[in-house]
């Protein structure tokens, strides 16, 4: 879901001399409730869902596959313990890179300082538009909304977790995409 | 049977509490001790578990709806259990480490492929709610408060025999999980 503004590409680039890879399994926890998240990860392979989990159902806030960047921010923001699960839709392999390693990047020089700036900027309008999504009662209008900003989503996650997504009933999202 | 409200509603949070903490026990098991199963027909401890979850899924909205409606009524000092409440009470509890076996209804039955670690963080979420709501229902009448029940919509218990139902109920299926565990050796 992420848009990948010139800084995170050159992070990418230079992923393999600061990160470490991982491989979780289907289902397997990157994070979970209650943890601090210490890192930013970038998605190789495979999908993941950030989830909040309230006394009666999962809600996902947010997807990460191929090429997204993804962490639960907050909580890396303020090293506060994280209110969010980050789990794997299936295999996924990624690369994570700890706030410390990332800080020195971003803080290497005024450009990338500028462009780590720009990431944010892009997060902050993404939150927005969520926010928006949220806010739209129509559901074939939440779900075009989604469509546009990722094309490719119904091809890397179950219909299940979109509906669950777009806060609607998977037999409603189900038709209105068939209609 | 007649009790103090007050009184009631300790012994109660004092069980939910001791329950909460059983529970708490098992995040240290394993996915496979946690999934293990005694015999082909019974359930894991996450079934177990994920079974409270799904009475909570009924119960506490139910309960936090009927508590809120009658906020602002006078309470009652003493509650009175109901026959059929005390009956259905007395068909879950506990005594002396003993249970009666019975078959839970279809719907409360879980499906083993939903199972993860979160049906524990989402069991001790709606143990959180619980305690919130024994302490709210201080200020309402736990015998005039009327609850629906899962069972049947021509029945309706008072709030009292709902809480104790529902919370001798969790006790019960605590206990099971917890003699699977031991089943493992393992707590």
């Amino acid at each position: 879901m992420t848009h990948t503004p010139s800084f995170a590409q050159q992070l990418i680039a230079s992923i393999h001399e600061i990160s470490q890879p991982k491989t979780l399994s289907k289902g397997e926890f990157l994070l979970r409730e209650g943890d601090v998240e210490r890192n930013f990860y970038w998605i190789e392979t495979g999908a993941v869902r950030v989830f909040y989990l309230s006394e009666y159902e999962e809600q996902v806030v947010r997807f990460g596959y191929a090429g997204s960047l993804i962490t639960s921010l907050s909580s890396f923001i303020t090293a506060q313990p994280s209110e969010f699960y980050i789990a794997a839709l299936r295999k996924t392999t990624l690369h994570v890179v700890s706030k410390p390693q990332l800080m020195e990047r971003v803080h290497a020089n005024q450009e990338s300082l500028q462009q780590y700036v720009v990431l944010l900027e892009n997060l902050l309008t993404q939150q927005i538009d969520r926010e928006m999504d949220l806010l739209i009662t129509s559901p074939s209008e939440r779900l075009r909304r989604v469509l546009q900003r990722s094309p490719l989503l119904f091809q890397e996650i179950p219909l299940k977790y979109i509906a669950n997504y777009l806060r609607m009933k998977p037999e409603t999202l189900s038709r209105i995409r068939n209609s | 049977m007649k009790i103090e409200s007050s009184l009631l509603i300790d012994e109660l949070q004092a069980l939910t509490e001791k329950s909460s903490g059983q529970v708490q026990k098992f995040k240290s098991l394993t996915d496979v001790q946690l999934n293990f199963k005694p015999n082909p027909q019974a359930w894991s401890i996450l079934e177990c578990i994920e079974h409270l979850n799904l009475y909570g899924d009924y119960y506490l909205p139910e309960i936090e709806r009927q508590i809120l409606a009658a906020v602002g009524k006078p309470a009652s000092p003493v509650f009175k259990t109901g026959w059929l409440g005390n009956y259905f009470a007395g068909l879950m509890q506990v005594q002396d480490g003993k249970m009666k076996r019975m078959k839970s209804p279809k719907d409360k039955v879980p499906s083993h492929s939903e199972l993860s670690r979160t049906t524990i963080d989402r069991f001790l979420k709606q143990q959180e709610l619980l305690k919130s709501l024994l302490q709210q229902s201080k200020a309402v009448d736990l015998q005039r408060t009327k609850t629906a029940i899962s069972l049947t919509k021509l029945l309706r218990l008072r709030l009292g025999d709902t809480f104790r139902f529902f919370i001798y109920h969790i006790e019960r299926h605590v206990l099971q999980a917890e003699r699977i565990s031991k089943k493992q050796g393992v707590l």
